[in-house]
């Protein structure tokens, strides 16, 4: 019986393909397991290819899982768009079309063990279920049937998701789902136990993406501006942002350009809100100039930025963490903004909420990087882990009577914090600027003032580096190997470490979740046993590793990099046979 | 609140301006003052909000809250103010080439919108604070330190322009006639709405004597035959080449952005109720 088990669907456009993987995390979700559902698309803006994938488990699944235990294909010449994507297991077991075209010659090769099935899935669902556009539902009730998949919990999803639509189109969609189910049970007949999966039900879970973490997350961190422009793989924080701020009084604008969308949030932020944007890359750096202002007029803003493959329109719809050093080091000037990375979409919440905190306490930018393997993915998460993490600590330190007689917006206090009086304060009146000025905000051209006031900015690194101390690690503490990676890489490097762990090898991961500024005393007590470290990163450029070199280990010859650029994510095998070569 | 009225030297900061002896700049900020003065805001009600450029000089001299901020950027930067602190008047503070140049792709949207900010453009068809380069308002074939040749552009209408981005409140003065200024940028501020002011400002050290000279034998006040509801005729006297008229161009009155996101707001909270953050939580629940 399989605790875990990997399915994928993939067809031509209007297959219902993603709607597949979408219900069956949920029916998932329902029953309590664990699960992480990714989607992959063509270039199309609609209809065209797409795959997606589901994982379910037992226990816990950290990854979206190396090779697929199952495949479900609606067109088997659209496989060949996703290969890299949908791996297949040596003994996967394949439903495919019964007259496909390609099902002579099937556009895989597949061992001795692997099992394909045909279904005449257009059929059943034209003939029997009387509706050629539920081909989809019939393949899930088969596979949840054959498999044993959560076919109740599928049901459940069902009656829910077509509500809206009537009741004629719910009971048209359970009897497609009943048709599939009987399909299994008469026809293809039972599968070994070994390769049927098999669970405890619990709790019903959330089921939400990367993305909707995020934009939840500055919802609970009390966000009351939002401005944006829409770019893939980010603009769905836009979209729920759009709805949900007015719902909780605040207020939501889709501005000109990015730059224009920085420079809104700078303006509200200064004028007293919690303001938020997001984007992708090419807004990134689009955003810089103003991130520089923000950094050094000290004007608290959160900028998510849910990575893509790059440089210039790269990948769009693929993930990639080659936003790193422009992130760190982008904006001219030596600007104090503050870096943090999500790791998986629970972590999109968390840290998003934390970055609204970091922001308004110190008072600068803070970049929240995701990526779009987070951003673009759903998991199903217990309800009570999604908020047992810190609670937001408050906001930012609003000058006092005392502070505004004879009031200096910039004063150079022992933290580097200043006071910061709101527009609509009587006696807070002062100068904002992006120009060199001295504790009052007055500019000046002065090379002692300017330098005084650098440090000033600066200082507020050392109280946060003592706060913001976030970083993971699994694994023996006195393992001689440690994987170090960052961001989405996370889930499948844990994965790695943890079999390698549970086969008797000492090797452990760290993983830290505030990237700038580095947190140096932390990072090292968990580094300093090893004697060697792998980085591994989805950047052919290895900014991280770099970063690592720079910041952290004083010798570099311990450090092996392990890069690839975006596209793919990593597969857990090869991390681990990256780390078993150095055991 | 204090009782006694609040007088235009109330209004200046104690820092001196670094402009050039005989800038226009300096009537702008004076008349600036008396606006301020008649409209009488106390000083922490407003912002004054400004980009790059010797124009952009002005949020220092004026003892408010003040964003002097990235070249090009002072409208969003002021949309952004104005829509998360609506009480606090919002005065934008820019240049020819600040606004028209390098902030261009903000003004079309930023009118549009109507959001309710007055912009003070003061326009002396040169880069002054980088000492004398072409801006999108220099005459054609006029030498500058880029242009060594001449110009070889047209410059732009910026009354038209505003004109066709649909601003609300349209209006054109000359720093040297104070009372006039004053009396527009007071109308200006009052106006619900997105206020966009042309002053001609003439540089004295890159344009010498004679753009004042020019500007001046130019300037002429709105005729009483003009109606400021009337936009065809509004954009008949910014399209004039023989003169420079001065005075309100066009007004019409429109809801504001801030209206606008306060019906968004009302409309949702009224179909769906004011959200709290469990029960958002609760709709990813399976």
């Amino acid at each position: 019986m399989k605790r875990d088990i990997s399915v994928g669907f993939v067809g031509a456009g209007g297959a219902g393909v993603v709607t597949c993987g979408e219900m069956l995390i949920q029916a998932a979700a329902h029953e309590g397991l664990s699960a992480m559902a990714t989607m992959s698309f063509g270039p199309q803006i609609r209809g065209g290819e797409s795959s997606s994938k589901v994982r379910v488990s037992d226990t816990v699944v950290y990854s979206p899982g190396d090779y697929l235990d199952v495949l479900v294909a609606f067109h088997l010449a659209e496989y060949l768009k996703f290969k890299t994507e949908l791996e297949l297991r040596d003994d996967v077991i394949i439903f495919m079309e019964h007259d496909d075209s390609m099902a002579a010659n099937p556009p895989f090769a597949t061992g001795p063990n692997a099992r394909i099935i045909p279904v005449p899935f257009q059929k059943l669902a034209k003939e029997e279920a009387k509706n050629p556009m539920a081909v989809n539902i019939v393949a899930l009730g088969m596979v949840c049937e054959a498999l044993k998949l959560p076919y109740k919990g599928m049901l459940e999803i069902i009656k829910k998701r077509f509500a809206k639509k009537g009741e004629a189109v719910v009971a048209m969609n359970l009897r497609a789902v009943e048709i599939g189910q009987q399909y299994a049970r008469d026809v293809v007949g039972a599968l070994p136990e070994a390769k049927v999966f098999g669970y405890t039900p619990k709790e019903p879970r959330l089921v939400l993406s990367g993305n909707d973490a995020a934009a939840l997350g500055a919802i609970y961190a009390d966000c009351n501006f939002f401005a944006g422009y829409p770019i893939t793989p980010s603009s769905e924080i836009m979209h729920n942002l759009s709805e949900w701020l007015p719902l909780f009084g605040g207020r939501m604008l889709q501005v000109e350009d990015e730059i224009s969308a920085i420079c809104h949030c700078i303006g509200a932020s200064f004028a007293g809100a919690r303001a938020m944007t997001c984007t992708s890359g090419p807004g990134l750096s689009l955003m810089q100039e103003g991130m520089g202002l923000a950094s050094m007029a000290e004007v608290p803003v959160v900028i998510v930025d849910v990575q893509r493959g790059g440089p210039s329109t790269g990948l769009p719809t693929k993930s990639e963490q080659s936003d790193l050093l422009p992130a760190v080091f982008g904006t001219h000037g030596d600007a104090p903004k503050i870096v943090l990375a999500p790791a998986d979409v629970r972590d999109c919440f968390d840290v998003t909420r934390e970055a609204f905190y970091a922001a308004e306490h110190y008072q600068m930018p803070v970049i929240v990087l995701s990526d779009q393997f987070v951003g673009h993915r759903f998991e199903a998460i217990r309800k009570d882990a999604f908020l047992e993490r810190v609670e937001f600590r408050g906001g930012r330190d609003i000058a006092s009577a005392e502070d505004l007689v004879d009031y200096m917006r910039y004063k150079d206090t022992p933290s580097g914090i200043s006071p910061v009086s709101i527009p609509g304060m009587p006696k807070g009146e002062f100068l904002a600027s992006g120009i060199t000025h001295d504790e009052r905000g007055n500019p000046s051209a002065n090379a002692d003032v300017h330098e005084k006031m650098v440090i000033k900015r600066f200082k507020k690194f050392n109280q946060l580096r003592k706060e913001l101390t976030y970083i993971r690690h699994y694994g023996p503490e006195d393992a001689p190997v440690a994987a170090v990676a960052w961001g989405s890489t996370k889930g499948a490097v844990r994965e790695a470490v943890e079999r390698l762990n549970a086969e008797g090898h000492k090797v452990k991961a760290v993983i830290p979740q505030i990237i700038y500024p580095p947190n140096y005393d932390q990072f090292d007590a968990y580094v300093r046993p090893c004697k060697r470290f792998i980085v591994f990163e989805s950047s052919w450029n290895q900014q991280f590793a770099k970063f690592v070199k720079t910041y952290y280990l004083p010798k570099e010859n311990q450090i092996i990099s392990y890069a690839h650029a975006g596209g793919r994510t990593l597969r857990v095998q090869e991390i681990y046979d990256a780390l078993k070569e150095v055991l | 609140m204090s009782t006694t009225p609040i007088r235009w030297q109330d209004y200046k900061s104690p820092l001196n301006p670094i402009w050039c002896p005989g800038c226009g700049h300096f009537g702008v900020l004076n008349a600036t003052y008396q606006a301020l003065a008649a409209l009488g805001i106390p000083q922490h009600e407003i912002c004054f909000i400004s980009g790059i450029g010797c124009s952009s000089r002005i949020p220092g001299y004026t003892k408010t809250y003040g964003f002097n901020s990235i070249h090009g950027r002072a409208l969003p930067i002021a949309s952004g103010v104005k829509l998360a602190n609506p009480k606090q008047t919002v005065i934008v503070a820019t240049g020819d080439g600040d606004c028209l140049a390098i902030g261009a792709g903000h003004l079309p949207h930023t009118a549009k919108r109507n959001v309710d900010i007055t912009v003070l453009m003061m326009d002396n068809g040169i880069y002054g604070l980088t000492k004398g380069q072409t801006s999108p308002t220099s005459p054609h074939e006029m030498k500058t330190k880029s242009a060594y040749f001449g110009n070889q552009e047209l410059p732009e209408n910026p009354l038209a322009l505003a004109l066709a981005y649909q601003a609300t409140f349209v209006g054109r003065s000359f720093s040297a006639n104070i009372p006039h200024l004053a009396d527009l940028i007071t109308k200006a501020v009052r106006h619900k709405g997105f206020s966009f002011l042309q002053i001609l400002s003439p540089c004295v050290t890159y344009r010498g004597r004679d753009q004042f000279v020019i500007l001046r034998d130019l300037c002429q006040p709105l005729p009483d035959t003009h109606s400021p509801d009337d936009r065809m005729s509004a954009y008949k006297y910014a399209e004039d080449p023989s003169k420079l008229w001065i005075g309100l161009f066009y007004e019409a009155q429109a809801p504001t952005l801030e209206d606008k996101l306060n019906h968004v707001m009302d409309v949702a909270q009224q179909t769906k109720g004011r959200m709290e953050k469990d029960a958002l939580l609760k709709r990813f629940q399976i």
